[in-house]
């Protein structure tokens, strides 16, 4: 099978701030592409943890697809499954970290799904086979996501860490690319890693109209 | 009879559940299609017209007909259960409107690896990789494959079918499914008495189709009908189809099934021999890089009729085919699509004056647009060399080439 080399541009900015040291990133193919929703944490060796807080997340059904395509959450948070859509969705997931289903008609359902175990839940739709979404739960300090452009920002104290790199579509063990990096004050490392991606997986979005299946 | 029982059963669920649910549920979807056709037909002989590969082959001629229009009803009757049925028009059909498939699917939600889900009604057992589409069209020719043409012609599953699969988070699953099912006993007539054949005529559920050179047929077996009617239980034994599938969404897709419709050869009931028919068929399909498809079909089979003479049955006759599709998407809504079929049958018995012999190949060429999300324009040329040794039985060259030219308009809702 081919496969697309992609290639993930790591620009690191550190601006000296006495507490907190700002580390920025863009994610991107070797194409100029940004990569959209890839999930980003840092592990630092400070045993001081910061505080998280809790928030209620979203994950809508629109146009039958999952929107968030991937949410990374912290471990403990929940999410609701709004749904946009004029028809039903069936959503549920068999990982095991946290199975679950859920009957949606239209708009809000009652309660949202917590999350508690850190791991990725995939989520699908009894109802239509093609979508496919994921919750990205973690432990992790410091996590983030790419933005439409690849980019995204972590505001980290000075230390070590283990920066992850995670998407459903990276070709390689578990879909991640993990390199250590050394924050301080004085260093301004920009870092290039390449990995391949696959050419083939699914989107997650309804079929093609010229596949004369009819999309309801 | 079965046409009314089916529908009868699927629409009544369908609406009923449609009415309990009215306020949950957007209940019914109708959805359906068009196909206009002009075609073309060439023949190396002007005679050809019961043993021609084509529906109007055997002689040079212009048509211009509706080929085909189909709708489709579906229902959400809850959670798990739909429901589905097909009414058709069909051009030559014997029936002008009857139903194609009426279906119930069960399909209850998993949260663990392990899924079951189950059809019960009448429908197509999974074969077919590349009719995909609304009413069994494909997207990617107009002709279907000898194998798929045959599958469409003479079979249909008239019972229950149930699937056991194991998914991977990545969405890789293999399943496993086995189905019983009546009423197929006469599958295998038609490769046997005519040969393979490359159209896309779906039989319906009360069809039957007029058997080629009907005179012969009847010389040799007088209690056998002029027509072949393929949906018909001869000798209240039910049949059977197993295999497995094994898929990568939208990459890969594998599948193996055994059919036995356990037919009595040796009981005939109005006019309509059982036909012992076993086959195996396989199917690969790889969505590869550049928006190019690649679909493999095969199939290898027997099938027997009529008591024993000497040490076979009195038919006694294995068929095989095998397909090769290439097709790539050039621009959204632009298809290209080449196949390769090669087909054959060869005959086992003892009985000289029925040589059911044939060896063929064929080439599909088609080019289409999908417009206006619901509109699709097909330009396709299908040509075929075939050598089967009934055609001398009318005096008529063996081997003959045949050219079939088409311009379908098709409309999809």
């Amino acid at each position: 099978m081919l496969k697309n080399l992609w290639h993930f541009v790591l620009l690191s900015i550190f601006s000296c701030n006495v507490s907190s040291l700002t580390l920025q990133g863009t994610v991107t193919t070797t194409d100029g592409e940004p990569v959209f929703e890839a999930v980003i944490t840092a592990v630092g060796t400070a045993k001081n943890k910061p505080s998280l807080t809790t928030s209620l997340r979203t994950i809508d059904q629109r146009n039958r697809e999952f929107v968030s395509h991937i949410l990374a959450i912290h471990a403990g948070e929940s999410v609701i499954f709004p749904n946009s859509d004029n028809i039903q969705h069936h959503v549920y997931s068999f990982s095991p970290t946290n199975s679950f289903e859920i009957q949606l008609y239209k708009g809000m359902p009652a309660k949202p799904i917590s999350f508690d175990k850190a791991g990725i839940v995939v989520l699908g739709c009894n109802i239509h086979d093609w979508m496919v979404g994921y919750v990205y739960v973690t432990d992790a300090p410091y996590f983030t996501q790419t933005d439409a452009k690849g980019a995204w920002t972590l505001n980290l104290p000075a230390d070590d860490y283990t920066l992850t790199l995670w998407h459903p579509n990276l070709d390689s063990t578990n879909n991640v690319q993990i390199q250590q990096i050394k924050l301080n004050a004085e260093k301004t490392a920009p870092l290039e890693q390449k990995v391949t991606l696959k050419t083939t997986s699914r989107t997650g979005k309804p079929p093609a109209e010229d596949s004369q299946n009819p999309v309801y | 009879m079965k046409t009314k029982i089916w529908f009868v059963i699927v629409t009544s669920a369908i609406f009923f559940a449609s009415a309990l649910h009215a306020d949950d549920f957007h209940n019914i979807q109708v959805h359906g299609e068009a196909d206009f056709r002009y075609i073309h037909t060439n023949s190396d002989s002007q005679n050809n017209t019961d043993f021609s590969k084509f529906w109007d082959g055997g002689a040079n001629q212009d048509l211009f007909h509706v080929n085909e229009a189909a709708l489709t009803l579906q229902g959400r009757l809850n959670w798990s259960w739909t429901g589905s049925i097909t009414a058709k028009y069909g051009y030559d059909a014997k029936n002008p409107v009857d139903i194609s498939e009426a279906v119930l699917f069960f399909k209850p939600v998993s949260t663990s690896p392990w899924r079951i889900n189950a059809r019960l009604g009448s429908f197509f057992a999974p074969i077919s990789l590349e009719n995909t589409g609304t009413a069994w069209t494909s997207p990617y020719t107009l002709t279907s494959s000898a194998i798929n043409s045959w599958v469409g012609e003479e079979l249909k599953t008239f019972g229950g079918e149930a699937t056991v699969g194991y998914h991977l988070e990545n969405g890789d699953h293999v399943d496993f499914f086995g189905a019983g099912f009546g009423n197929n006993d006469t599958a295998g007539t038609l490769l046997a008495f005519r040969g393979w054949r490359l159209h896309d005529y779906e039989a319906t559920i009360s069809d039957g189709f007029k058997l080629p050179n009907p005179t012969h047929i009847q010389n040799i077996f007088p209690k056998q009908a002029l027509t072949t009617q393929p949906f018909t239980e001869v000798d209240g034994r039910a049949g059977y189809y197993a295999g497995f599938n094994m898929e990568r969404p939208d990459v890969l897709k594998f599948r193996v099934l055994y059919y036995d419709n356990r037919a009595n050869p040796t009981i005939v009931e109005n006019g309509q021999y059982g036909w012992h028919t076993r086959f195996g068929s396989a199917g690969l399909k790889f969505v590869l890089p550049f928006e190019l498809t690649f679909i493999e079909q095969s199939m290898l089979g027997n099938t027997q009729m009529g008591g024993l003479v000497g040490t076979h049955a009195a038919v006694d006759v294995n068929f095989w085919a095998h397909s090769f599709l290439l097709s790539k998407k050039i621009i959204e809504g632009h298809r290209f699509s080449v196949r390769y079929d090669i087909f054959g049958t060869h005959k086992n018995d003892e009985l000289v004056q029925n040589p059911n012999e044939e060896n063929g190949s064929a080439w599909t060429v088609n080019y289409n647009w999908f417009f206006l999300k619901h509109h699709q324009l097909n330009f396709e040329v299908t040509t075929t060399n075939s050598n089967v040794t009934m055609r001398s039985l009318q005096n008529i060259n063996p081997t003959q080439n045949e050219t079939l030219w088409q311009i379908g308009y098709r409309v999809f809702f």
